[in-house]
């Protein structure tokens, strides 16, 4: 299983390694720069996006609100259409339905579309582990399963990486030199994984939508492997988290008309399948067998709290794109699997706050990820309100909570007040040698204080 | 009707789409479907599975034709989920342009899994 929680000491180190290489930040500021005035682009052609935005709240709202009925009622409209379905409560117990599934089909090979959630189980490792060897077909992930990393941006997973980066991995696997051009890259690829998906004994992908009503799954994908990887293995199994249900098909196009232009500027995604069951007597292709992994792995401890809100995520990347702190840090700071600020609320949700304190604080709290959310998240507000969780629950160092009883102290009075600036004014040629003021001054100057009113000439 | 075909046809062709009236191009070794309908404020066609219309027509091949009946052409999403009602098929896939991706460099790709060129031969009305 990947390891979600992230010790400060671990951000710390690969946030200033990424900061050192110039390479990643132009490439962070290229793509995600890009990313992000298409999705303006695409937000400003609609007609009323304020009142879509208000409506995709309204909706998955709807859902978490109850959403064991919701899950129930998805599951009971699958099985009525042949379709099999399990609920998972942990990552564990996800990869070993899919394993056994694997075994009983005696597969060797599976072809995956992209899934965050099976890298949030670690659904690679646990299927290599009993000798199925799972391919990404997704171009980005195809990249990173080659380079042996995860990915570091949840829409565009290898978006570190330069088409020479790509040239050379590729040259490796074909045993020739691919130029790094992107129409040869791009053929490579697809020579390559072709013959996966032809021969795969098992389709596995992750699931953008669920429709509760229906028992449809919605999984989107610009290349179309996950419309192969879902239409010609003889088995597909989609890994979807609890929370991506919507109630009905008229709520998934509310969802729909959002998710692309948030994610990429496109209106909607090339391949927007929408699959309800196996294939039907008579039909002469799809999967024969269709199984939906329901995925708790600590959703429902959210459902209750403050922070349900966060289960509305639908994993489209905006607030990645705007993020002041992950445009320099890059996603492998915040881990292997999300990133960004929804990252930075979900991971220490699911693995608990005092294994992952260092997110809350992945954020200058300017707002832009809430301004760029469709779904409405108040993300800045949530990763606020875990800051106050990690004092409360003591998870922060006592130094770290004196030093700052001692500061909203000084500050309730105007003598307390003025004797902090008179320290500080003493303070100030020793501020950037020491303490926390030294790791600011590194890589930026120490702004000056002015003198007091009184003193300036 | 005449405006929702005009205003696919155009929205069509700015994804990337090759437009046809009447009659498609006879091009070797390419994928033939029938859309179930159109959708024209993204310019998608939408394809239903079925008996007649295997998912691998319009996914395997290089190149794909999609015939379109004109009078199939609905407005949008909503629209089409409110004809299709509860009446899904196993898979319905809404497409909306060639194979692409932006995976390296965030450069755009073409014909990555799926079909690299896609026609849209607008039939008219049965």
């Amino acid at each position: 299983m990947p390891e979600l929680a992230q010790p400060p000491a671990r951000f710390r180190e690969i946030a200033r390694g990424k900061l050192l290489d110039a390479h990643v930040q132009g490439a962070l500021d290229l793509s995600t720069g890009r990313l992000r005035s298409h999705r303006l682009e695409a937000w400003s052609a609609l007609p009323d996006v304020e009142a879509l935005r208000e409506r995709a709240h309204a909706i998955r709202m709807e859902v978490i609100d109850d959403l064991e009925g919701h899950v129930a009622r998805f599951t009971e409209a699958l099985e009525a259409r042949g379709g099999h379905v399990y609920f998972a409560r942990t990552a564990a117990e996800a990869s070993a339905y899919v394993a056994e599934v694997c075994r009983r089909r005696g597969a060797k090979l599976a072809a995956k579309s992209k899934s965050m959630a099976s890298e949030e189980i670690g659904l690679n490792e646990a299927l290599a582990a009993v000798g199925v060897q799972p391919v990404e077909t997704d171009l980005g992930e195809y990249i990173l399963q080659l380079a042996g990393e995860h990915p570091v941006h949840i829409v565009a997973p290898a978006i570190e990486k330069t088409a020479a980066d790509v040239a050379e991995l590729f040259s490796r696997v074909r045993g020739e030199q691919v130029p790094a051009e992107l129409e040869a890259l791009t053929l490579a690829a697809r020579a390559q994984l072709r013959e996966t998906f032809l021969q795969a004994d098992v389709g596995i992908t992750g699931v953008n939508f669920g429709v509760s009503a229906t028992g449809s799954i919605c999984i989107c994908t610009n290349e179309g492997n996950g419309r192969l990887v879902s239409s010609v293995p003889p088995v597909h199994v989609a890994v979807m988290g609890m929370e991506r249900l919507v109630p009905t098909t008229a709520d998934l196009a509310v969802l729909l008309r959002l998710l692309a232009r948030s994610g990429t500027g496109q209106k909607l995604t090339v391949y927007t399948t929408l699959i309800t069951g196996p294939r039907l007597p008579g039909e002469h292709d799809g999967p024969e067998e269709l199984h939906v992994v329901i995925l708790d792995n600590g959703r429902t401890n959210l459902l209750r709290g403050r922070y349900r809100e966060m289960l509305a995520c639908i994993r489209c990347g905006a607030c990645l794109n705007v993020c002041p702190v992950y445009r320099r840090t890059g996603g492998a700071a915040y881990g292997p699997v999300y990133s960004g600020p929804m990252g930075a609320v979900l991971l220490p949700l699911l693995v608990g706050l005092d294994r992952a304190p260092s997110l809350p604080h992945a954020s200058s709290l300017c707002g832009a990820c809430t301004e760029a959310c469709p779904v409405k998240i108040p993300l800045h507000e949530l990763l606020l309100d875990l800051r106050r969780d990690l004092v409360e629950e003591r998870v922060a160092p006592w130094f770290e909570r004196a030093v700052f009883a001692l500061w909203s102290l000084a500050w309730s009075s105007v003598a307390g007040y003025r004797l902090t600036t008179r320290l500080a004014r003493l303070g100030q040629p020793l501020a950037g040698l020491v303490g926390p003021g030294r790791a600011w001054a590194s890589g930026r100057r120490l702004p000056r204080l002015r003198p007091r009113y009184r003193d300036r000439r | 009707m005449r405006g929702l075909v005009e205003e696919f046809a155009a929205n069509a062709a700015a994804i990337g789409f090759h437009v046809h009236r009447g009659e498609g191009p006879e091009i070797d070794g390419a994928g033939v479907s029938t859309a179930l309908y159109g959708l024209a404020d993204t310019g998608s066609v939408v394809l239903a599975s079925s008996v007649d219309e295997p998912r691998a027509r319009s996914l395997l091949p290089d190149v794909h034709v999609s015939l379109l009946r004109q009078n199939r052409i609905l407005p949008g999403l909503e629209e089409l989920f409110e004809a299709l009602g509860s009446e899904l098929p196993s898979a319905l896939a809404i497409v909306t342009g060639p194979s692409r991706s932006a995976d390296i460099e965030q450069k755009l790709a073409v014909g990555v899994h799926g079909p690299r060129e896609v026609h849209v031969v607008l039939l008219p009305p049965a």
